[in-house]
């Protein structure tokens, strides 16, 4: 089923600066579930969390998709604005987090370790994106770029609430500081967004390793050049090297090669007309009847 | 010498010198650290020198002092202590001689890495803070909800956008069922996206306008935007969760 819905890529590079890549990722074709983590925490557990995080995403969500397994059965509480599969990456999200939050507490080794997510699911005729963190997705579609993903540090919260300007905001020494994550608190409230996908729509997930060397544009720029998923992988870790790469850097890019919408030939079309005028035709009758 | 230094959201507003005994913190004019904020107290605080020591003393402020996220009384002062004062926050550096890192400069939280913020105290603090009428902490800003207004003599009435996706049209899985003869199985979806609702056009025989404006991809629901799917018209608003 999966294999014509989309062309991917993922690469990550430790960077300039760094001696370690905390970042983890999962680009998974036969699920169509994309995953960037960026793990935070020293002596390797910032690894390991985001490590964690990629790997029990993928499995829970494997496991549910696969069974169709009805709601009530999965872990925590399902949303009821989501869709199925959105409440099977919620899930997915929550159970990582208890997870890397019981190691976090119970080991030494992993005190006070986290990292961010950021997770796209593709499906035919529907989208999911979640994350906690500052990992963004994007979604190119008809020359345009938009983040489909919220910002969870302290700067983007104040902007919000309107007591500070985007300009102050990227200048803000603040800007890496998380307000979400996996593994920090008990609770956790990921930000999920379900979109219907149109042709040709592209995404991108990527650490903020990228996003802090690449502008929006720019990244847009880049995705409108180059077709192949790979290769643009490559462009984006190459332009963030060339910028410094002061953090590890990872990217997944998505395209999507059809919507997956259960096509409709002219015969159906016609078929689906024909009944839409027979219905019509029936009401009129029975209004003429009255 | 020992120093004070005044923060607001981690941006070094001004710095101050130990050069005599008692220094006073306060909103009003004649304190030595004059902090312009209504969640400061016009006398709120003093720190004295104690022989080598420095006390800081809350003067039963209103929204009290706090140390490194604890409410104090009094507190004798040490190399690093946050002094938290309304929002603003007063770092203590003590004399760089009695260090026991003989002349290390203090060391600056590598603030290019991610941190995680403790955002529990944090929105404790802010909500203690808090004065009557103020606008309430980061925790409490609620989401809109998406009304679409059926218009024109329909029976559908007011329908609530309480999905993440609404698809809209004749099939039978759509949020939102319309009936008609060119009606699509979907003709139009509406999302919930980081920017707020957006509505797109999926691409069937349905046409979709917005505004009057036929519309071919997507666009951004404002309130109060007229929404024509085929025949069915509705008007677009967001209102307050209850």
């Amino acid at each position: 089923m999966g294999t014509a819905l989309t062309r991917s890529a993922g690469l990550t590079d430790v960077g300039l600066k760094r001696e370690g890549n905390e970042d983890s990722l999962s680009v998974d074709e036969s699920l169509n579930l994309y995953i960037v983590a960026d793990g935070m925490g020293g002596h390797l557990a910032g690894e390991v969390a985001s490590r964690t995080a990629v790997d029990l995403i993928n499995k829970s969500y494997r496991k549910w998709k696969g069974s169709e397994t009805p709601e009530e059965e999965i872990f925590g509480c399902p949303d009821t604005s989501l869709s199925r599969s959105g409440n099977y990456i919620l899930s997915s999200i929550l159970l990582a987090n208890k997870v890397i939050y019981e190691m976090a507490t119970e080991h030494k080794k992993y005190k006070g370790m986290g990292t961010t997510v950021a997770v796209l699911a593709v499906m035919p005729g529907l989208i999911i994106s979640a994350n906690a963190g500052d990992s963004p997705i994007y979604m190119i579609r008809n020359g345009r770029i938009e983040k489909i993903s919220k910002d969870h540090n302290f700067v983007a919260e104040q902007v919000e609430m309107g007591l500070m300007t985007e300009e102050e905001a990227a200048e803000s020494p603040m800007k890496h500081v998380l307000t979400k994550n996996l593994g920090s608190y008990e609770e956790l409230n990921p930000d999920i967004f379900e979109i219907v996908p149109a042709k040709n729509d592209r995404f991108v997930l990527c650490s903020d390793g990228l996003t802090d060397l690449v502008t929006d544009d720019e990244i847009l720029q880049m995705v409108e050049e180059v077709q192949d998923p790979e290769v643009l992988c490559r462009n984006f870790i190459d332009m963030a090297l060339k910028r410094g790469g002061h953090d590890n850097t990872t990217v997944v890019t998505v395209s999507l090669s059809d919507t997956g919408k259960p096509k409709t030939g002219p015969m159906k079309k016609m078929g689906a007309l024909l009944t839409d005028i027979s219905t019509v035709m029936q009401k009129r009758s029975k209004k003429n009847r009255r | 010498m020992e120093k004070l230094v005044l923060t607001f959201n981690k941006q070094i507003i001004k710095k101050y010198s130990f050069d005599k005994d008692n220094l006073t913190i306060g909103r009003k004019p004649e304190n030595d650290v004059q902090i312009d904020n209504l969640a400061v107290s016009g006398h709120h605080a003093r720190i004295d020198r104690t022989g080598t020591e420095f006390m800081l003393t809350d003067l039963q402020s209103t929204n009290g002092t706090f140390v490194n996220h604890k409410q104090i009384v009094s507190h004798t002062l040490k190399h690093g202590d946050n002094i938290q004062i309304g929002k603003h926050v007063l770092l203590f550096l003590a004399s760089e001689k009695k260090e026991t890192g003989v002349g290390e400069p203090v060391k600056e939280p590598d603030l290019d890495k991610t941190m995680i913020l403790d955002t529990a105290k944090q929105r404790e603090l802010l909500a203690k803070q808090a004065k009557p009428g103020a606008p309430p902490p980061a925790a409490a800003t609620s989401e809109k909800i998406g009304v679409l207004s059926a218009l024109g003599g329909s029976d559908l009435g007011e329908i609530e956008l309480t999905k993440k996706l609404t698809r809209i049209g004749k099939a039978d899985t759509s949020e939102i069922r319309l009936s008609g003869i060119m009606m699509a199985a979907t003709a139009a979806t509406i999302s919930k996206r980081p920017s707020g609702y957006t509505i797109a056009f999926t691409g069937g025989r349905t046409k979709l306008k917005v505004n009057g404006q036929v519309v071919q991809d997507s666009m951004p629901l404002k309130d109060f935007d007229t929404i024509e799917i085929g025949s069915h018209k509705f008007q677009f608003y967001q209102k307050e969760p209850k």
